[in-house]
């Protein structure tokens, strides 16, 4: 830039922002058309803080508040269909009574955004973090991300947007974020000003498919064994074309924020020679962090890797780090009973990963912070540490559990 | 002044060996709740101008927030931490182990917390660290306060605000400038974690009228400070429950309710026991039994069934679940029968009808002694802060009780 030219501001002010703030900036930022509401916590501060924008003339939208979060996730597909962007959002058990929306959302390949606070599924009625939820997506078509910081969730609420409307994607996105200890915690970010937002999103289009008078379109006919796998096939590749899309939208996002995204599937922190790799998503990673620069300053060759995007999934790139190290510990903030060696969903998800490669370390999972519950760094060096001792029997581990030995619920069974 | 910075210093040098600082915001859940925010994020903001790292937090467990029902906020502020580090040491909880500064904006809170079911009755000073400070917002003296509270085996200071529990900021209420009150009362009793600099800066900036900047000042000058010692407080009578092992409770989570079941007179209902509410409460009711023209109102509207029907068709009010809502003296229609009163005046929950009927004139003078002359008028949410009516004297007492 020729000296004496103003450089132009990307960032607006700071402001103290919890995780729900951050996306309701981003919603406000990206101009969102539509924006589909069903109060559930952490969701309802997405709401509250959309509807001050509303008041205060910040913001233009169609705020529709809907009977259930069935109707709401159906009224963010359908306004995405006529082309206008749109939000929607929920979490744990609201999330699952959308599930029939969330799919048609995905096989309509229309590009809404959703945040999913994840909580812990029902019952017994829960508010804390787990991470099934999102997770129950995973297959379905969209693409999912977690978000560990609110500048985070700004940014990546952002980020899925120009994801999810490329073109050559066209897949709802999910941001998900840990209900809690994300979306209620408030920490000091950078607003960013919209014109620099509008540089990095460009405007949605729909292109030919859009549902509009002028241009009649029938969506989701109803088909037989003629349609249904090409229609599957053109998913598939839509989902493989993401990753690169990724990789191109967080340049953009970096060139024009002066963000240090470096790497936008997984940050990497002292993994470069680590023998032992930590892997987690979500705020668990600042716990991870600390533990693992502890155990540096001790001399263990112990790194974390902090995964974002998990869908797509990065195969190649985690192979690639992963296969260098001896041993990896996975943190399942998430069950997935009587799963492959009973274990977590990321524990088998690396395992894949791992499979073609040439050297396999060793896989040690631990299934931790259930419901909310507390992962403190005390809890990651211990699992640092059985990921060494543990033998091939013992390749699950429950952390913050608490132990007993009397059986009552084993007894009761049996009455 | 000078005295104050060295103790600070010295406080600084501090576990770990890391200046984190952590302050816990105890409230009343919703007539407080925007209170409470605006404390915390005025602490953040005011340290974030000075160059710190801060951020804050409510306990996530406190929502969907209940009328009384205790809730925390926090903030938490480093000097030299950045925020990826200081968000690795204390942020990812759901709860703060300790806190450096706990304030208190209702002291009838002083009695203990009961924030959610089998949490137990806890100690408001359960989180002080020794040489921490807590603070009152009251009108109370330091000693009344600290008599309430557990004994902790260490010496740790007790900081009081002269002020009343404050609804600022609930729906159409008055602001009353406590958040900033209580802003200045932080920078005196912890200007390692805001100084009152940074607090001027933070309510010129957020409302540019120096007729705050001057009500925080005289916060400032108006806070007494003393210290609490190992022998002051109370031996905690409440137990924390101990929730079973994994393996120690039936599958599907199928609990224990409470059976069914009353009898006439004093606790005679059966209630849950590992939630009694009565910690909600900063009024309770007193009933003048010998005025009580046995209508019922009471016993039918009391929304958390408090009210145990006697014997003598009279209706003993339990006070370890009422909430202090105050719906029994709005309904009551006898002129002064039933009154709520400063709960700081009593230190038992007893059942009130049993003292009446050991001695009821000596009952009822005692209770007219406690209540005075002034009577609060007892709505929650008044819109204009507490209202005092004063009386011009007692109702007499009616030996041959009411119609």
């Amino acid at each position: 830039m020729a000296a004496g030219l103003k450089e132009e501001k990307v960032y607006e002010r700071e402001e103290l922002a919890s995780g729900t703030d951050g996306v309701a900036q981003a919603v406000r930022l990206a101009d969102v058309d539509v924006f589909a509401a069903y109060p559930i916590r952490p969701y309802t501060g997405v709401m509250d803080r959309l509807a001050k924008f509303i008041a205060d003339g910040k913001f233009d939208a169609e705020y529709i508040i809907a009977d259930g979060e069935h109707s709401q996730f159906e009224i963010g597909k359908h306004a995405s269909s006529v082309g206008a962007r749109s939000f929607v959002g929920s979490s744990g058990t609201g999330w699952l009574y959308a599930m029939e929306a969330l799919a048609t959302t995905a096989t309509d390949r229309l590009p809404v955004v959703a945040l999913v606070g994840n909580r812990a599924l029902d019952d017994p009625g829960a508010f804390g973090v787990e991470h099934n939820d999102a997770m129950l997506v995973r297959d379905l078509g969209w693409l999912v991300v977690w978000a560990s910081t609110a500048q985070e969730a700004l940014d990546t609420t952002l980020v899925a947007y120009r994801v999810a409307e490329d073109p050559s994607v066209m897949m709802p996105c999910a941001v998900a974020m840990d209900g809690g200890y994300l979306t209620h915690s408030e920490h000091i970010i950078k607003v960013p000003t919209k014109e620099a937002v509008s540089r990095f999103l460009p405007r949605y289009s729909l292109g030919r498919r859009v549902m509009h008078p002028d241009n009649p379109v029938s969506i989701a006919p109803q088909i037989n064994e003629d349609w249904c796998m090409e229609i599957r096939r053109q998913n598939w590749e839509a989902a493989k074309r993401a990753k690169q899309v990724i990789y191109q939208a967080y340049r953009e996002f970096n060139s024009v924020f002066g963000s240090k995204y470096t790497n936008p599937f997984f940050d990497e922190y002292m993994t470069s020679d680590a023998d032992t790799v930590v892997i987690g998503m979500g705020t668990v990673s600042s716990a991870a962090k600390v533990a693992v620069s502890r155990l540096r300053e001790k001399g263990e060759k112990v790194g974390f890797i902090k995964l974002r995007w998990f869908r797509p999934f990065p195969t190649e790139e985690l192979r690639k780090t992963l296969s260098a190290a001896k041993r990896v510990t996975v943190i399942d903030r998430d069950f997935a009973h009587g799963g492959p060696d009973d274990g977590g969903v990321l524990y088998n998800e690396v395992r894949a990963a791992l499979y073609d490669s040439a050297n396999r370390p060793k896989v040690v999972d631990f299934i931790a912070g259930l419901g909310g519950r507390e992962i403190s760094i005390e809890d990651v060096t211990k699992m640092v540490e059985l990921t060494s001792s543990s033998t091939m029997d013992e390749k699950i581990h429950w952390i913050g559990l608490r132990e007993g030995t009397k059986g009552a619920a084993v007894e009761n069974r049996r009455q | 002044m000078t005295q104050n910075v060295a103790e600070n210093e010295a406080r600084k040098s501090g576990k770990e060996g890391m200046d984190v600082y952590r302050v816990e915001i105890n409230y009343r859940g919703i007539f407080q709740k925007r209170l409470g925010y605006n404390i915390s994020h005025g602490i953040v903001y005011a340290a974030h101008s000075e160059g710190k790292t801060a951020f804050s937090n409510g306990r996530y467990s406190d929502d969907p927030q209940r009328n009384g029902i205790p809730c925390a906020n926090f903030a938490i502020v480093s000097g030299s931490l950045g925020e990826e580090e200081l968000e690795a040491i204390a942020s990812a909880k759901m709860d703060v182990d300790e806190a450096d500064v706990v304030l208190v904006l209702d002291d009838t809170m002083a009695k203990g917390l009961e924030p959610w079911g089998h949490y137990g009755i806890r100690p408001i000073n359960q989180k002080v660290v020794e040489g921490g400070t807590i603070l009152f917002v009251s009108r109370r003296k330091p000693a009344e306060l600290a008599k309430l509270m557990e004994r902790r085996p260490f010496t740790y200071r007790l900081a009081v605000l002269p002020g009343d529990r404050s609804f600022a900021g609930l729906w159409y209420q008055r602001d009353d400038n406590t958040d900033i009150r209580v802003l200045a009362a932080v920078a005196r009793v912890a200007p390692h974690i805001v100084d009152m600099e940074s607090v001027v800066r933070y309510i010129r900036g957020k409302f540019n009228d120096e007729k705050r900047v001057e009500a925080a000042r005289e916060a400032y000058d108006s806070v007494a400070v003393s210290e609490v010692s190992p022998d002051d407080g109370m031996v905690w009578p409440y137990e924390k429950p101990a929730l079973p092992a994994w393996q120690d409770f039936d599958e599907g989570m199928a609990v224990k309710s409470v059976k069914r079941g009353f009898k006439m007179g004093p606790r005679g209902q059966n209630r849950n026991p590992d939630f009694r509410r009565g910690t909600s409460r900063s009024q309770r009711p007193v009933i003048r039994f010998d005025t009580c023209i046995k209508c019922t109102l009471c016993w039918y509207d009391c929304p958390d069934e408090c009210f145990d029907p006697t014997t003598d068709g009279l209706f003993d009010v339990n006070y370890e679940y009422c909430t202090g809502c105050g719906r029994c003296a709005q309904v009551c229609p006898v002129d002064d029968c039933i009154v709520m009163v400063d709960e700081l005046k009593f230190d038992s929950n007893s059942s009130p009808w049993e003292d009446y009927t050991v001695d009821p004139e000596e009952y009822v003078r005692r209770m007219e002694e406690i209540k005075g002359l002034s009577r609060e008028v007892p709505s929650p949410v008044t819109g204009m802060g507490e209202r005092i009516l004063e009386r011009k004297e007692s109702v007499p007492f009616k030996p041959k009780g009411g119609k």
